[in-house]
């Protein structure tokens, strides 16, 4: 005699596992809406009192304010100053990104260095600067270094008769040509060194030679340019005083001086403790067996430890690139026309608070969001294949 | 499947009455996305049963007794347990899971929590019942697991035959019915496996009902009343261990046992 | 390499020690002491900030003396004391700078007073441990949990009576704590969400924090300047502090969620099944198993949270015109006696002392624990 029921009993729907993980599902979402409902009322009940307007009808107002360094109009619309300051944001994030990470990464393998010397220093200026708000550090070189330090421009610093510095800004030799040419000669050398690097590789496989890709990629990198150069005519000019400004080279703005270098050297100590992290974090193992098998010290490194540093490394440094870019909206407080100074300008000049601030807010999400998908990208092509 | 096959089923795998039956699984399939992890299983433990289970690795044992606990949901079939069913209704899986106990490989004891804290945390939380008497039942269980000194300190601190044994006490607290072995010595260093093994020999000594999945023929030799040999999902062969290991039937079993014997 | 780094240093190290020995003129810190410490504050309420101040480090010591970290950490009270004062000996440093300059005895009264706090605090936690080591829920859980709603209420029921009079270090001291306990219950009701295995629920969930991660923190705080009052019923009237709490609330809730996500994540799925095994409901094995362990292995990581709130309250002083401690800074240098003097390096060299001080040593003590919670206890 079977003791088992002949068939199942009903499941009470109030005992069922999957209903009740519905209506938990269904309860919170319900308490979420209520309190997005609420806030949403609150809006509507504010924005009706107070007849300001609340859509995007303001990007098409005259600015009337102008930007340094820039022809920027009066009477063009406010959107055109939001896309200035967009284009200067970038222009920070890229020259940032850039030097923070040669500098971060100098003082990263200096920290792992045997000499005491260079290696006690690193640690004191990572230690120091890391624990410093970036503000801190944006406001000294603001207030003390620049507007203080900097002497006036009857007496600006020429060090070796290359820059001009005062407090009108830092001036730094500079070519006469296009620029945008330049960065196509560039790109085109970029291009070229790839083909070069993978055409060497090929060929030192082939006949068992080391590869002297690294060399000839470099090479490569700088003809086009170089050639471009010479064809196009381009000079280099040194910048001198003239009356009240400079004159030739490239004059950078002392806002924007003072946020690349205090973004710089904030960035630069998290992304040497990054590097000198990613460094230790390879395995003992590898460098001795890299040593086993007769590997000279520069192709241990080369071939072995730091790539292997760099797939650990990198999602932290995309992370700091995140950082470096959305720190850079801290421009506002020294006056440098970076997007958020834009916005909080228009929004003094009348237009509407909140459509510009969440307009500015999308902006850095869509920036954002852009590099975090560039740096994943990079992450998985660098990701070990596992079992 | 109608009671008569269902008999004739339980006959041939050896089972006493059904009418004891501490565990009834008939016709349960288990399904992961496109892999078939259980085809068609009957199976029942009676009262006091011990019974083993073996196979190679990736045969479905470790899933068919996480079924029977609903860590896994099968997805066909009936499975029930001292009389309650095993449905979608939480009241029976809650049931059903203060009458099992299971003891895992890798042991899970709570890292954060005292030996004794661990063993009285379910009796208090799931029986209600108050923290003197728990750890009162803690320290016997311990006694009973040969550890008592080590009530104070945290799993960490102990070696895996310990943690182990603790593990086994955690489970005994709640007083289960059935208790269920997921390769309970595949984690250790082979000194340890026999503290371990006496335990669980202990335990059958004094009647309780275990299902134990191992590759420790030895033990299953000397404590097992049925030996199961699964493969590819199914129950291959079922016998007393005289019969599975001395005279196996089916070619599959046969192949196995030649590999690890 | 060794020469450039070599002169570099030297030439810091020189300059620096010939600013604050030599040519730095410090009047204008020590007459402006109590503005860059607490604003203007009256000083009738001060004993306030005294009283939350001693009942903060006592809570904190207590949590410290409580907690069942190093069980095998057995010194001898001169190792201890050693050990002390390697920890804390900056902050100790510090006081003792502030002081001086006050030349208060109301300061080195405070002083005595809060290091009372501590040791009686200390010494509750040892009592704690020691009488019940065998509690279910786990103590590391207990105080933060528990303690932190208390201590936040009472901070906020000394304090706010007198919100308006905040100013300087009291400012971003306290946003940072205020901010970050508040916070706690959202982050993990937030990383719970994300990891939930409801579709919608992860949704909603991951949208705030992906968001919230997209966006500059001092763009948020200038949108709540000027719009939080959108937001909030017609008859609450944010002022700036409320705005900037709210803000670092929000937004510190998202980092933490995904820090906590981190800890989960890194439970092993074991510790799910021996509880479900054993019978213990989802929520019982969430708070009793799952998130005691998660949360504590991310102390670390949440004392890293911390700091960078500590710092970014810096952002509230610029964006909301709060007068926090960095601005204070640099208003003193406008005054009249000071104007135009070229003060603004001694000015802000102090701001720079107080905030590397408490972010140094809170980040010592993080990486500590780092190393003990890793350490097995065998």
């Amino acid at each position: 005699m079977s003791s088992l029921p002949s068939a199942p009993a009903k499941v009470p729907i109030w005992r069922d596992v999957r209903v009740l993980r519905w209506l938990f599902q269904i309860a919170v979402l319900a308490v979420v809406g209520i309190i997005i409902y609420w806030i949403w009322g609150n809006y509507q009940t504010n924005i009706e009192r107070s007849s300001v307007q609340t859509d995007l009808r303001f990007l098409d107002n005259p600015a009337s304010f102008t930007i340094p360094g820039n022809d920027f109009d009066q009477s063009s619309p406010v959107r055109a100053a939001f896309v200035q300051g967009f284009l200067n944001t970038i222009q920070v994030a890229l020259v940032g990104i850039f030097f923070a990470t040669i500098l971060g990464t100098i003082i990263g393998i200096a920290r792992l260095s045997k000499n005491l010397v260079v290696k006690t220093i690193a640690a004191a200026y990572v230690e120091v600067i890391r624990n410093l708000p970036l503000l801190l550090l944006l406001t000294f070189m603001n207030l003390a270094v620049v507007l203080q330090t900097f002497p006036r421009i009857e007496d600006a610093w020429k060090p070796l008769d290359l820059f001009v510095i005062s407090n009108r800004g830092l001036a730094i030799p500079w070519f006469e040509g296009s620029a945008g040419q330049l960065s196509l000669l560039v790109l085109a050398g970029i291009v070229l060194a790839v083909i070069v690097v993978r055409l060497e590789r090929a060929r030192a496989d082939k006949v068992g030679r080391p590869s002297r890709a690294l060399l000839l990629g470099t090479l490569a990198l700088a003809i086009v340019p170089v050639v471009g150069w010479i064809t196009l005519g381009y000079t280099w000019t040194l910048p001198f005083v003239d009356g009240r400004g400079t004159s030739g080279g490239l004059r950078l703005d002392p806002s924007f001086f003072a946020l690349i270098v205090a973004l710089v050297v904030y960035t630069s100590s998290h992304i040497a403790e990054i590097v000198r992290g990613s460094i230790l974090a390879v395995p003992r193992g590898q460098g001795e067996a890299a040593d086993a098998l007769a590997l000279s010290n520069s192709q241990k490194m080369r071939i072995i430890i730091l790539p292997q540093a760099f797939r650990v490394a990198m999602p932290a440094l995309g992370n700091q690139y995140l950082n470096l870019i959305k720190n850079s909206s801290l421009g506002a407080t020294i006056s440098y026309f970076e997007l958020t100074q834009i916005a909080q300008i228009t929004v003094g000049n009348g237009s509407p608070a909140v459509p510009a601030f969440t307009l500015t807010l999308l902006v850095y999400l869509a920036i954002s969001l852009f590099t975090s998908l560039f740096v994943n990208y990079f992450n998985r092509r660098l990701a070990l294949v596992e079992r | 499947m109608s009671s008569e096959v269902f008999k004739d089923a339980t006959r041939m795998s050896g089972g006493r009455s059904s009418d004891e039956a501490i565990v009834a699984m008939e016709g349960v399939y288990k399904r992961f996305k496109d892999f078939e992890a259980l085809k068609n299983i009957n199976f029942q433990v009676g009262k006091q049963e011990v019974v083993v289970v073996i196979g190679p690795s990736g045969s479905g044992k470790s899933t068919l007794i996480r079924c029977i606990n609903r860590l896994e949901e099968h997805d066909d079939g009936r499975i029930i347990v001292d009389g309650t069913e095993l449905t979608t209704d939480v009241r029976n899986i809650q049931e059903i899971r203060k009458e099992t106990g299971m003891v895992f490989q890798s042991f899970n004891l709570f890292p954060h929590l005292t030996v004794l804290a661990n063993i009285a945390l379910a009796p208090r939380q799931v029986r209600g019942m108050p923290k003197s008497e728990a750890e009162a039942l803690a320290r016997e269980l311990l006694e009973r697991v040969k550890i008592p000194e080590q009530a104070d300190k945290f799993p960490a601190q102990l070696s895996g035959g310990q943690q182990q044994r603790v593990a086994i006490a955690r489970s005994l607290a709640m007083k289960p019915k059935v208790m269920l072995f997921d390769e309970p010595t595949s984690a250790l260093d082979p000194e340890m496996i026999n503290e371990v093994l006496d335990a669980i020999k202990q335990l059958a000594q004094e009647g309780m009902t275990m299902v134990v999945v191992t590759h420790e023929m030895g033990f299953a030799k000397e404590v097992a009343d049925r030996v199961v040999f699964m493969a590819d999902g199914e129950i291959v062969e079922v016998g007393t261990p005289s019969e599975i290991f001395d005279n196996p039937k089916e070619e599959r079993t046969q192949k196995f046992l030649a590999q690890i014997l | 390499m060794t020469v450039v780094f070599g002169y570099v240093g030297l030439w810091v190290i020189w300059t620096v020690i010939e600013f604050v020995f030599v040519t730095g003129r410090w009047e204008i810190i020590q007459v402006n002491l109590k503005l860059l410490l607490v604003g203007r504050f009256p000083d009738e309420l001060m004993w306030l900030v005294g009283a939350s101040l001693t009942a903060l480090a006592f809570w904190v010591a207590a949590v410290a003396g409580g907690s069942k970290i190093d069980l095998n950490n057995v010194q001898t009270i001169p190792q201890r004391l050693f050990d002390y004062t390697r920890r804390f000996g900056l902050i100790v440093a510090l006081a003792a700078l502030l002081i001086f300059l006050a030349a208060d005895i109301a300061a080195l009264l405070l002083a005595f007073q809060v290091l009372g706090g501590v040791v009686v605090g200390r010494l509750v936690g040892l009592a704690r441990r020691n009488v019940s080591v065998l509690g279910a829920i786990p103590s590391i859980i207990w105080h933060p949990m528990l303690g932190s709603p208390a201590i936040a209420l009472v901070l906020v029921t000394l304090m706010e009576s007198t919100l308006e009079e905040w100013g300087g270090f009291l400012i971003n001291f306290y946003m940072a704590i205020i901010s970050i306990v508040l916070c706690f219950p959202l982050g993990v009701l937030l990383a719970l969400g994300r990891r939930s295995s409801f579709p919608i629920i992860r949704l909603v969930t991951t949208t705030y924090i992906e968001l919230i991660r997209g966006a500059p923190l001092f763009v948020l705080l200038l949108l709540a300047g000027v719009a939080l009052e959108f937001f909030i019923p017609p008859s609450i009237a944010p002022d700036a502090i409320f705005r900037g709490v709210t803000v670092f609330t929000l937004f510190t809730a998202a980092y933490l969620a995904e820090i906590v996500r981190g800890g989960l994540q890194s439970i092993p799925k074991g510790q799910t099944e021996a509880g479900k095994a054993l019978g213990l409901s989802t929520t019982k094995i969430t708070y009793l198993i799952t998130m005691p362990q998660a949360l504590r292995n991310v102390i670390p990581a949440q004392i890293g949270q911390f700091i960078s709130l500590f710092k970014d309250t810096t952002l509230a002083g610029a964006a909301l015109n709060i007068l926090d401690v960095l601005n204070v800074g640099t208003a003193i240098t406008k005054q009249q006696d000071f104007l135009g003097q070229g003060l603004i390096y001694e000015a802000l060299a102090f701001v720079a002392l107080l905030f590397w001080v408490g972010s140094y040593v809170m980040s010592r003590e993080s990486q500590r624990l780092e190393k003990r919670l890793g350490v097995g206890v065998r």
